[in-house]
């Protein structure tokens, strides 16, 4: 992680570029499977006319290195620019690759045709087959080879691979008023958050095909980096008294999770996010918030600009004595991080973001969430009621 | 076979102190002569940072720095990204000697003593009287710590060890100061071992500061990790007197030498077994194989040699060559030659008992081959034994011999010492016959000669194609057929993705499109590959949200 944010340059782009732009271009995700399935029909149906009027096939997706990845002032997240790359088959350096991304679609339209899942390994290991007895040649050797294909064929269809029937890990857990109705392996469930117990509702990989909100009645969304810190508030029915929908990502947020909040955001429920005061902590909050260099192209569908920082804050020092007995010495990384953050114009704007980073820098400190517990096991939930109501984020 | 091997001389000391005899007899080890110490200090550090590395299944990426701190003395720092050794196994791996898991291992390795890196700290010990710095990252930890070894009980101290908590990612990082070493550009220097090292290797990155403060980049040109070594049974032919003794005497489960022989052996059915014995009336196969005695053994091997015993030949698939377009892609990568050209031949079998396999490449023009006086280039010869360069004891190589028997002016190469031309040659086998414990040069046998022989002249015959101004012909034809060879499974392919279409049809009409409409826009798509490649796919690897998908 420590590279992860080194490497998002700071390139602005014109302001002009709205939202409504992005979005309107953006996303073909979560719209079923029949429909992805005939994305994937056209794609191959242009090809073979382009044979037909002898071309060589060909189609397009969007550059992603780095340098096609802008941070967007307009609509507060890391995106892809608008550079586009032609991916063809008569050409000795792609025929291969081209090949092969065909192949993965192919793959993937059976995958959706028959109503199953897989992971991106799986989908690997589907594909890993000689090229034929004359040829010394497998389709795939290495799954770093299918990896960014899979990737190519996200952004060229505007889908994410989720829409294409592939997994990822499932990591993050839920609990709260939020009911939810999950089509899957030909039933359908319904799941009540606020009925799962001591360990909640793990979010699975794709929470758009097959998975519709029936009710969601919360008032917000909170989000707590540390699973512990999320048992604690769920032993405490914190997300019942305040009526909230409580997520841990547990650590960096999946795909899932981070898709799950952006699509409660889009419900017009607050998002506010309680992390450590330190480096990874940031992290998780800024990935949440503006997405991620390596996620760009999923970030209209991934990042939530509206989320805000409740803490810990290094002024909470200030307000709760205690603290001041509980912080921990920043490690090198911590510092480094919130000099970088300082250069970064999109952190550099919020006024509260410097300062909070300067004292860091002044007084090379740092504070758990779980230092919260030191008065008392509960206190934790105390701390958040009484910040949220006054509305202390970090602007 | 009869060679005295390290690993022989040091059972016997065993119970001396191997780290005492080691001190006595550093010649053996590669310590000899200031510039080959230094090498063989770098030596022992990559290997064990590939090996380490190809275990974790990391591609690696290696940095060597070399600081002069005096005449003669040096600072050596190796870091590597592999999975670092976790703190409890620090001592044991750098401050042991034949402490290395590897060492009874009978597989296709590198390093095959396990006495490296800690030969290299008892070399800092000895010369500088310092212990080693060591820093180790994993999982989440940071172990720092200095290493030496105790020479009289080989056992290892580690002292001032500091742990850390937090993210540091992994890898290892040795440091070590070491004395009566020379940095220099010979061909038997640290810059040529690890230009060397890189060719053999595609999948590493390596990189190296010397003295001078010069940085030396060899990016890697290949993401394929190579498989990890199997184990495998040893063939009755390929053993000697003095391995069936080391072998019996570790053995712990079978009772008997006969169901030793049958158990822990290849090819060595109840039948053979028993045609064996006919063979050694004076031997008790039925006495535990700890017992067994030298000349029981000698009885034995003696059988298994004579002629009326016949053996099916030991499976090759042991063998793990470099790979020809691998090998192709690094000397590319490397010395971007005019022309390259790299042999593809089966395994073969020495002794009747031992797989192994040559693979030869020739490169030619552009960056191949060595400076000479003034701008002229000469020809070099690169050996390697499982990847790992042979720089020294040129004169007595097996490869050497090949090449020098090898009629060049047949081949379009007027005189074969004046021409920019790199010749590599890499023998992979479980077991490489070198001629000494120095591990340098491979034994003049007359079976393993021919092979290289023969491997050069397959490659040498498409060199002198090129040579002979068919070029252009043969590379169109190849540009074309890399692009045809896929046509087939894309053919399969879009018929299913699309709904509609025949493959047949389809197949007919890209192969007429690459032939006539395309074929010279193929032909001409010369540097355009690499600029594809280099903003193809931003990034590859792991990183925090795809973690878990692998």
């Amino acid at each position: 992680m420590k590279e992860k944010m080194e490497r998002i340059v700071v390139i602005m782009s014109p302001k002009e570029i709205t939202r409504a732009k992005t979005s309107a271009s953006a996303s073909d995700s979560g719209k079923g499977g029949a429909f992805v399935a005939g994305k994937l029909e056209k794609l191959g149906q242009d090809m073979l006319a382009q044979i037909e009027a002898d071309s060589s096939p060909t189609f397009t997706t969007a550059l992603r290195s780095k340098g096609n990845i802008v941070y967007d002032n307009g609509v507060g997240f890391i995106r892809l620019g608008d550079k586009v790359e032609e991916r063809t088959f008569i050409n000795v350096g792609q025929a291969r690759k081209f090949m092969q991304t065909v192949a993965i679609a192919s793959k993937c339209k059976k995958f959706l045709k028959e109503d199953a899942h897989t992971s991106i390994r799986g989908l690997y290991y589907q594909l890993k087959f000689s090229l034929g007895d004359t040829l010394d040649e497998e389709l795939f050797s290495e799954q770093s080879e299918s990896n960014p294909l899979v990737e190519d064929l996200e952004v060229a269809l505007n889908v994410k691979r989720e829409d294409l029937n592939l997994n990822t890990d499932r990591k993050g857990v839920v609990a709260g008023p939020m009911v939810l109705k999950d089509r899957f392996g030909g039933d359908e469930t319904e799941i009540d958050c606020t009925k799962q117990g001591r360990s909640g509702w793990m979010i699975p990989s794709d929470v758009d095909n097959g998975m519709e909100f029936k009710s969601i009645d919360a008032d917000y969304v909170l989000v707590v980096e540390k699973d512990a810190m999320w048992q604690r508030l769920n032993e405490d029915k914190f997300w019942r008294k305040e009526n909230c929908i409580l997520i841990t990502p547990k650590g960096q947020a999946s795909r899932g999770c981070r898709r799950l909040i952006r699509k409660l955001a889009s419900r017009k429920l607050p998002v506010i996010v309680f992390t450590d005061c330190d480096a990874w902590g940031w992290y998780i909050y800024w990935a949440i918030k503006t997405g991620s260099m390596n996620l760009a192209y999923l970030g209209n569908d991934i990042a939530t600009p509206e989320a805000r920082f409740v803490g810990v804050t290094m002024r909470d020092i200030k307000d709760y004595d205690f603290l001041s007995q509980l912080t921990i010495n920043a490690k090198e990384v911590d510092i480094k991080r919130a000099e970088e953050m300082l250069s970064y114009e999109w952190i550099s704007c919020h006024k509260d973001w410097v300062e909070e980073l300067k004292t860091v820098l002044k007084t090379k400190k740092k504070i758990e969430q779980d230092a919260l517990q030191g008065p008392r096991l509960s206190f934790v939930g105390d701390y958040l009621r009484e910040k949220i109501e006054k509305k202390k984020f970090l602007a | 076979m009869a060679q005295t091997s390290t690993e022989k001389i040091f059972t016997e000391f065993r119970e001396h102190s191997v780290a005492e005899f080691f001190k006595k007899n550093q010649q053996m080890l590669g310590f000899s002569g200031k510039t080959r110490s230094l090498t063989t200090i770098v030596h022992e550090y990559v290997t064990n940072s590939l090996d380490a590395c190809e275990e974790g299944g990391i591609l690696p990426e290696i940095d060597i720095e070399i600081a002069e701190i005096d005449r003669d003395r040096y600072k050596v720092i190796a870091e590597d990204n592999g999975p670092g050794i976790p703190e409890k196994h620090i001592g044991k791996a750098l401050g042991q000697m034949l402490a290395g898991t590897k060492f009874h291992r009978y597989a296709q390795q590198r390093g095959q003593q396990g006495i490296g890196a800690s030969g290299c700290t008892m070399y800092s010990q000895i010369t500088t009287g310092k212990p080693v710095k060591v820093i180790s990252r994993y999982d989440t930890r940071r172990i720092t710590c200095e290493v030496s070894i105790d020479l009289k009980s080989n056992s290892p101290l580690v002292l001032n060890t500091v742990k850390d908590e937090g993210e540091f990612g992994h890898g290892l990082t040795v440091e070590g100061e070491f004395a009566d070493v020379k940095y220099d550009k010979s061909s038997f220097g640290v810059y040529e071992y690890v230009r060397r090292t890189a060719l053999a290797n595609p999948h590493l990155q390596i990189t190296l500061h010397d003295p001078e403060g010069q940085a030396h980049a060899f990016p890697r040109s290949s993401d394929a990790i190579p498989p990890k070594p199997m184990i495998v049974q040893p063939h009755p032919m390929g053993i000697s007197t003095n391995d069936l003794i080391d072998f019996a005497h570790r053995e712990r489960e079978c009772r008997r030498v006969s169901s030793f022989l049958q158990e822990r052996f290849a090819r060595f059915s109840a039948a053979k077994a028993d045609e064996v014995k006919a063979l050694c009336p004076d031997v008790d196969f039925d006495k535990k194989p700890s017992e067994l005695q030298w000349v029981e053994a000698e009885a034995i091997i003696k059988a298994i040699h004579s002629e009326g015993v016949k053996w099916i030949a030991p499976a090759t698939d042991s063998v793990k060559p470099i790979g020809k377009g691998q090998i192709e892609k690094s000397l590319t990568n490397i010395l971007a030659p005019q022309f390259v050209v790299v042999s593809e031949r089966a395994p073969k079998i020495y002794k009747g008992g031992i797989p192994f396999m040559v693979e030869a490449a020739l490169a030619y023009g552009g960056g191949a081959g060595k400076k000479a006086a003034g701008d002229l280039m000469s020809s070099e010869v690169i050996r390697y034994a499982n990847r790992a360069p042979l720089l020294f004891d040129n004169s007595g190589c097996a490869i050497t011999e090949a090449v020098k028997a090898i009629d060049w002016k047949r081949y379009k190469l007027k005189n074969f010492d004046e021409e920019p031309l790199s010749v590599f040659v890499n023998i992979s086998s479980v077991y490489v016959p070198y001629t000494s414990a120095g591990k340098q040069a491979i034994s003049n046998d007359e079976e393993i000669v021919q092979e290289i022989k023969n491997a050069i002249m397959e490659a040498a015959r498409d060199l002198q194609a090129y040579l002979s101004g068919i070029r252009r012909d043969h590379d169109r034809k190849e540009r074309r057929k890399a692009i045809l060879r896929y046509v087939s499974q894309l053919s399969h392919d879009l018929p299913d993705l699309a709904g509609k279409g025949k493959a047949g049809e389809i197949e007919k009409k890209l192969i007429t499109l690459i032939e006539t409409k395309y074929s010279s826009q193929i032909e001409s798509e010369e540097g355009e590959e690499e600029a594809k490649k280099e903003n193809g796919n931003g990034k590859n690897g792991k990183d925090e949200e795809d973690e878990g998908e692998e």
